[in-house]
């Protein structure tokens, strides 16, 4: 169920199996970030491929005496190049892999253009999603529907990712989906066709309990993407973005060269796999027990090395001091940025608001302090639509909302319109009309009784009071109590037992707030495996993005002049 | 995953109170595995309990706040996982999961292979074809027959499509017309306009085909096919263009084709290119990778084994009563002192590659070397042209080495040991001053600066080198002179008599050979004077001898003329190889003997002479590049008593050189007599190649000479074996 190890075996079985010798690195956009997120360049080298090129880089210099590891998505594009290339081979032998089911007619069309018989190898390795961390994937796709059904590259397209991360993880699962949505309801019919259509590929062994496929729709949860974050990873990828496990950080003031990108991969970054789920305060402190570790172990590397012993543990720890200088240099700086930018933007103060507006019900103090806000002048314009966002998500029916009073204030502090609009566009995205199940108000006793319970013990921490729905929905999935009238099983036959493992994925995109939150469920069930994936992974931004990718423009509220749909997008 | 809840369970024996469920009454000891257990059980179940346990809760709110609030108290430590930790009872950190076998994978390796075969028999039908069209095509001599003759040959090839049939030029087209003519590609037989027609020409034609003839040679030999995936296939290529035949016209003449044609062909010539051709980078990352695993394997193995040898050493003793005396403590902690300075060296001299900057002025000096290098071989091979019969010499130089490096100390391995020492610095002067020839040329004046820095500080380091060699050897020749003289005198004398003896009632040849044998003879003696005082500075007495005996006129005369068809031969056959590896000069094996000679007059002019001049001599001669190192090589030798001596003695042996040996050893030491005799029958076979090489060139004078001489080593052979038959 590891979707890292998953790809990485892939990889290296690619090496491998093309045996001794220099090596070439063959692949396409997509491919390229699916297997730079799971090795590392280094890592890479060791095992004699010297070389990463594009297959699309137009000027590639002919290599005899290289061989070639092509690992591609089967699209005709890629055929296509691919067939061109094997007219006229540049490297001696190719070893060529896709990352998905590729047709036999495009098979029969490489074998054609095989004249010099330089091909050694046609092989599907279903490495075709990104593995962000063991339990979480992502396909790298912004914008997968329109309006409220599925733009049809995308369906495709997440169709193949859903597959090849079923046919990685070698299940052949069940499948249920949201009854509310749509898209849902299509993947999860296109992903059973793949498996009716290739069954032969997906006639695994079998398990007494059969995997569970669940897929929902992010409009169900909107709120989860507006929040600002706190633990590291997703506060990094709120504040800064990251971007198959890189880091832009060009735009932090003074930045040194060598820090402009920085990779943050659980993999192989001890201290980030140790904290990425960890808040913002703990992270602070374990930096500095990094730093006061660093420090201590300076002084003795530069001790005498007389003995073979020292020269040993010189040369042993030697790699891991530079690997730790460099791993200190890194998080030191990601985390200034971080607090850099808390400090600037607000955000401890902008943060306690929005988990007001997500987790309490008390309006009238709610839009109190979301007016008093948007009063100050370092709120950042992001941060006041987000705010009022997630009023409007919340109050949207309620008797006196303050929501026009508040679009008003917007205005008036000047910002664009696009956030205006946004504002309404993403009520029409995930607002009640929408949502299948109940974000705020729990219906029924038991909810209520947590609620209850948990005003009763008080609140830990004010910044990471919410819970994404998620959280709530595969809880219930765990425990067997999930609705069939709201998850219906797709074809006849229901799961009986409680399921063990658990792929759920998210159309319309995942959080990292949502990966925090499958981490520990994985963490506290035993015998659960739950695998997260997204269409993306999203942050506000992204969010926004999609929204608007979406084509809902939003219905000003205040203005009449709407820009036609389609100078959108 | 069912058994989420059991384990919170309580003993049912126990009081019942606490933490009671309220429906089915079992205690589950705390407030939060209550609320669990709660929602795992009896979530499903109607309204009213869930009345009845809201109405509990309110009450456990109350009761018991003041011991929620204590637990509360010990969780608050755990985090942000607190919510969780009601029910956490081992569930996995993901990146905890168990190993997982790879994923599913599909192959289409044999669907492949089976389109491909199908089409590649079709390529290669196809390439067959054109090839086996093509020598017809070339097989006759185009430029003596008649225009009306080939176009019979061409057409009877392939039959031409009639011109009918096609009104447009298929490729671009075009309409044809009185000033848009067809043309027929000889290949295939199809029409073109004139703008779409290509032309093979017939250099790659002879190509193509010669081609496909040897990889049929080759495949039927057992170390053919050097890659594995082109296999038996391509040679279904050749085996259907076995139909040989000999390609001589020479003219310039092409052959009309069609694009397709061309292209086909095109591919083919490519492929033909590329089979045997190996980069250097692969040879060398194979050595490196070799190194490598070398390292990998031994590296533990050595750390482990010293370790505990160290360990040994160091303990050595230690635990005896008496302790060892503190020298011997000392000479363990040297020794162990010695080993980290070993460690220190080359363990972590492993890890240091040139930097970047390092390794860019390399690749700058390489590609330099490379260029030079390059320019070298091409004389070199210019060279090995010209004396294509050298390769015989060789190896009875090679065999003559031996032997006489078996007798002892020889001054001909001191010259070649002299030559490697000094060759890195005098290439190092080579390459700068090329530098500077080719950044003065490209006006980058501030790098001719530096290069010429480099250049005086390295000339100074030669300088000082050769300074110090040659006052160690005047010192050496000073003290050891006249013990030496004095010796062997006395063994001369007796040397004398025997060898005079021996050859006055053997013999009787021609006078020049007589005086080069006893020439050779002597040197022989030296030589075994050698061994027994194991020096190698007593040449001067033989060179006296030597000059002495060199007088006759006639001798050099002939040796002479003798050089000139075998060309290097006798200098290689001892050693003076400066000579032979010399690439710049074309002309050394008419030059080559003067020079020697002249070496040998000089030395036998002045017998102590400074090595300075020579060596300013040198630095002038340094001005062409490439040429430098020879004469070098020759000063060198000409300073160098012991080797310049007995070098310049050399051309004058030559390939009768074995016969002093065969007499003196024939009488002495039997066992070497057999490699003798085979020395002699090669060099025989060396001058009978000669006299051949001299025949065909029309040097009659040569001839004559080599035949003399041919007939004296056999001579020399038969009287041999006559006498190790008795």
């Amino acid at each position: 169920m590891n979707a890292v190890l998953a790809v990485r075996q892939y990889v290296s079985k690619m090496i491998e199996d093309s045996g001794p010798g220099m090596k070439v690195l063959l692949m396409d956009r997509e491919t390229t970030g699916a297997v730079s997120v799971v090795y590392t360049q280094s890592e890479i080298l060791q095992r004699e491929v010297y070389l990463f090129e594009r297959l699309d880089s137009p000027n590639r210099e002919p290599m005899k005496h290289l061989k070639a590891i092509c690992f591609l998505r089967p699209t005709k594009e890629n055929v296509e190049l691919l067939v061109q290339e094997l007219r006229r081979p540049k490297y001696s032998v190719y070893f060529i892999y896709f990352s998905n089911v590729i047709s036999k007619s495009d098979v029969k069309a490489l074998a054609e253009a095989d004249e010099q018989e330089v091909v050694a190898e046609v092989q599907e390795f279903y490495g075709d999603y990104i593995a962000v961390n063991p339990h979480v994937f992502s396909l790298n796709l912004l914008g997968c529907c329109r309006g409220r059904s599925w733009e049809p590259a995308q369906l495709t397209r997440t169709t193949q990712g859903l597959t090849a991360l079923l046919l990685s993880l070698k299940k052949c699962p069940m499948i249920r989906y949201q009854l509310s949505s749509e898209p849902a309801k299509r993947l999860a019919e296109c992903v059973k066709q793949v498996i009716t259509k290739e069954y032969e590929l997906f006639d695994f062994r079998r398990t007494e309990v059969p995997p569970l496929l669940l897929i929902l729709d992010r409009s169900d949860d909107a709120i989860t993407p507006l929040l600002n974050q706190w633990t590291y990873q997703a506060m990094v990828h709120e504040l800064l973005g990251i971007n198959n496990n890189r880091i832009d950080l060009s735009r932090v003031p003074g930045i040194s060269k060598d820090l402009r990108e920085v990779v943050l991969s659980a993999e192989n970054d001890e201290f980030y796999a140790n904290n990425m789920y960890l808040n913002f305060a703990e992270i602070g402190t374990n930096i500095k027990n990094l730093m006061e570790d660093f420090q201590r172990r300076k002084p003795k590397e530069q001790q005498k090395l007389e003995s073979i012993a020292d020269m040993k543990a010189f040369v042993e720890n030697y790699p891991q001091f530079k690997k730790m200088s460099g791993t200190v240099s890194k998080h030191v700086t990601v985390v200034g940025e971080l607090s850099r930018l808390v400090a600037e933007r607000n955000l401890l103060e902008v943060s306690e608001v929005e988990q007001e507006l997500a987790c309490q019900s008390d309006h009238s103090s709610a839009l109190q302090s979301v007016r008093r806000l948007l009063q100050s002048p370092r709120l950042s314009e992001l941060d006041a639509a987000r705010l009022v966002m997630l009023y409007a998500l919340r109050y949207e029916r309620h008797a006196s909302s303050g929501l026009p009073a508040l679009l008003e204030e917007l205005r008036a502090r000047g910002g664009s319109d696009r956030y205006r609009k946004l504002v309404s566009a993403v009520v029409e995205y995930g607002g009640k009309r929408v949502r299948g199940s109940d974000l705020f108000s729990p219906k029924d006793a038991v909810a209520i009784t947590k609620q209850f319970l948990k005003g009763l013990k008080g609140i830990e921490n004010v910044y990471t009071q919410h819970q994404p729905l998620l959280q709530e929905t595969l809880d219930q999935l765990i425990k067997g109590k999930l609705k069939d009238s709201q998850y219906p099983y797709l074809g006849p036959n229901t799961l009986r037992d409680r399921p063990q493992d658990i792929i759920v994925f998210l159309i319309g995109g995942a959080t990292y707030e949502e990966a925090l939150a499958v981490f520990n469920l994985n963490r506290s069930n035993p015998g659960v495996r739950i695998v997260l994936g997204g269409t993306t992974i999203h942050n506000t931004r992204s969010f926004l993005e999609e929204v608007t990718a979406a084509g809902f423009r939003g219905r000003s509220t205040e203005s009449s002049q709407v820009p036609p749909r389609s100078s959108r997008r | 995953m069912a058994s989420g809840c059991p384990a919170a369970f309580g003993d049912p024996t126990e009081v019942r109170e606490g933490f009671l469920c309220p429906l089915c009454l079992k205690d589950l000891q705390a407030f939060r595995q209550l609320q669990a257990h709660y929602e795992e059980q009896h979530s499903g179940e109607d309204r009213d309990v869930r009345a009845q346990l809201r109405n509990l809760v309110q009450k456990a709110k109350r009761a018991k706040k003041k011991l929620l609030k204590q637990e509360d108290d010990d969780r608050t430590d755990s985090g942000s996982q607190e919510q969780y930790e009601s029910f956490s009872y081992g569930g996995v950190d993901p990146y905890m999961w168990e190993p997982q076998e790879v994923g599913a994978m599909r192959s289409h390796l044999s669907e492949f292979k089976k389109h491909r075969a199908a089409r590649i028999d079709h390529y290669v039908v196809e390439v067959n074809k054109l090839i086996i069209r093509l020598e017809k095509l070339t097989s006759f001599d185009r430029a003596n027959t008649e225009s009306a003759k080939i176009r019979a040959i061409e057409k009877s090839v392939v039959p031409w499509v009639s011109d009918q049939d096609v009104p447009f030029c298929p490729d671009c087209g075009s309409k044809f017309s009185i000033r848009n003519r067809r043309h027929h590609c000889r290949l295939c037989g199809s029409i073109m306009c004139k703008k779409c027609m290509e032309f093979v020409s017939l250099h790659l034609a002879s190509k193509l085909t010669s081609a496909s003839r040897e990889a049929l040679g080759s495949h039927t030999s057992p170390n053919s096919s050097p890659s594995s995936v082109h296999g038996s296939r391509r040679g279904s290529i050749s085996s259907i263009s076995s139909v040989n035949s000999v390609l001589d016209e020479k003219d310039d003449e092409r052959i009309r084709c069609c694009q397709h044609c061309k292209d086909t062909l095109l591919k083919r010539e490519q492929q033909i290119d590329e089979k045997e051709y190996t980069p250097e980078i692969v040879k060398l990352y194979e050595k490196l990778r070799l190194c490598m695993e070398k390292v990998d394997q031994k590296a533990p193995e050595y750390i482990r084994m010293a370790e505990s040898l160290n360990k040994k050493i160091l303990s050595l003793g230690l635990h005896e009563d008496p302790q060892p005396h503190p020298k011997i403590l000392q000479l363990q902690r040297m020794i162990r002192y010695s080993a980290t300075l070993f460690v220190q060296e080359k363990l972590l001299g492993l890890m240091s590659l040139p930097t970047k900057d390092q390794y860019e002025e390399l690749k700058k000096r390489r590609l330099n070397m490379v260029a030079l290098e390059a320019q070298g071989r091409q004389e070199e091979k210019q060279k090995e042209f010209i004396s294509a019969s050298a390769v015989n010499g060789d190896e009875t130089h090679i065999k003559k080495g031996t032997v006489k490096k078996s007798e002892g100390w020889l001054p001909t391995s001191s010259i070649s040991r002299e030559r490697e020492r000094a060759d890195p610095l005098l290439q190092q002067i080579d390459n700068i001053t090329s530098f500077i020839k080719q950044a003065k040329a490209a006006n980058r004046i501030d790098e001719v600066h530096t290069l010429q820095e480099n250049l005086m500080q390295l000339q100074d380091e030669y300088d000082q080198q050769q300074t110090l060699k040659a006052i160690e050897l005047s010192k050496k020749q000073a003290e050891e002179e006249e013990i030496q003289r004095e010796e062997l005198q006395v063994l001369r004398e007796k040397e004398w008599e025997r060898e005079h003896h021996k050859f006055m009632s053997q013999h009787s040849r021609t006078r020049s050979l007589d005086f080069r044998e006893i020439k050779q003879h002597l040197d022989v003696t030296w030589i075994k004077g050698d061994t027994s005082f194991e020096t190698p500075i007593e040449q001067l007495p033989a060179k006296e001898h030597l000059t002495f005996t060199l007088k006759p006129q006639n001798v050099p005369q002939c040796d002479k003329d003798r050089d000139q068809p075998a060309c290097l031969n006798p200098f290689e056959d001892e050693a003076d190889t400066p000579q032979v590896e010399d690439p710049a000069n074309p002309f050394a094996k008419d030059t080559s003997p003067v020079v020697s000679f002249s070496n040998t007059a000089q030395q036998s002019d002045k017998k102590e002479y400074n090595p300075f001049e020579s060596e300013e001599e040198d630095e002038q001669s340094n001005g062409a590049p490439g040429s430098t190192s020879n004469p070098f090589e020759e000063d060198e030798n000409t300073f160098e008593k012991p080797g310049g001596s007995w070098n310049s003695g050399n051309p004058f042996e030559e390939g009768s050189s074995v016969n002093p040996f065969e007499v003196e050893d024939g009488s002495e030491i039997s066992g070497e007599e057999a490699i003798e005799e085979e020395l002699l029958l090669q060099q025989i076979d060396n001058i009978k190649a000669y006299i051949f090489d001299a025949k065909h060139s029309g040097r009659l004078d040569e001839v004559e000479v080599l035949t003399e001489n041919l007939k004296e080593l056999k001579h020399t052979l038969a009287k041999q074996k006559e006498k190790s038959n008795c």
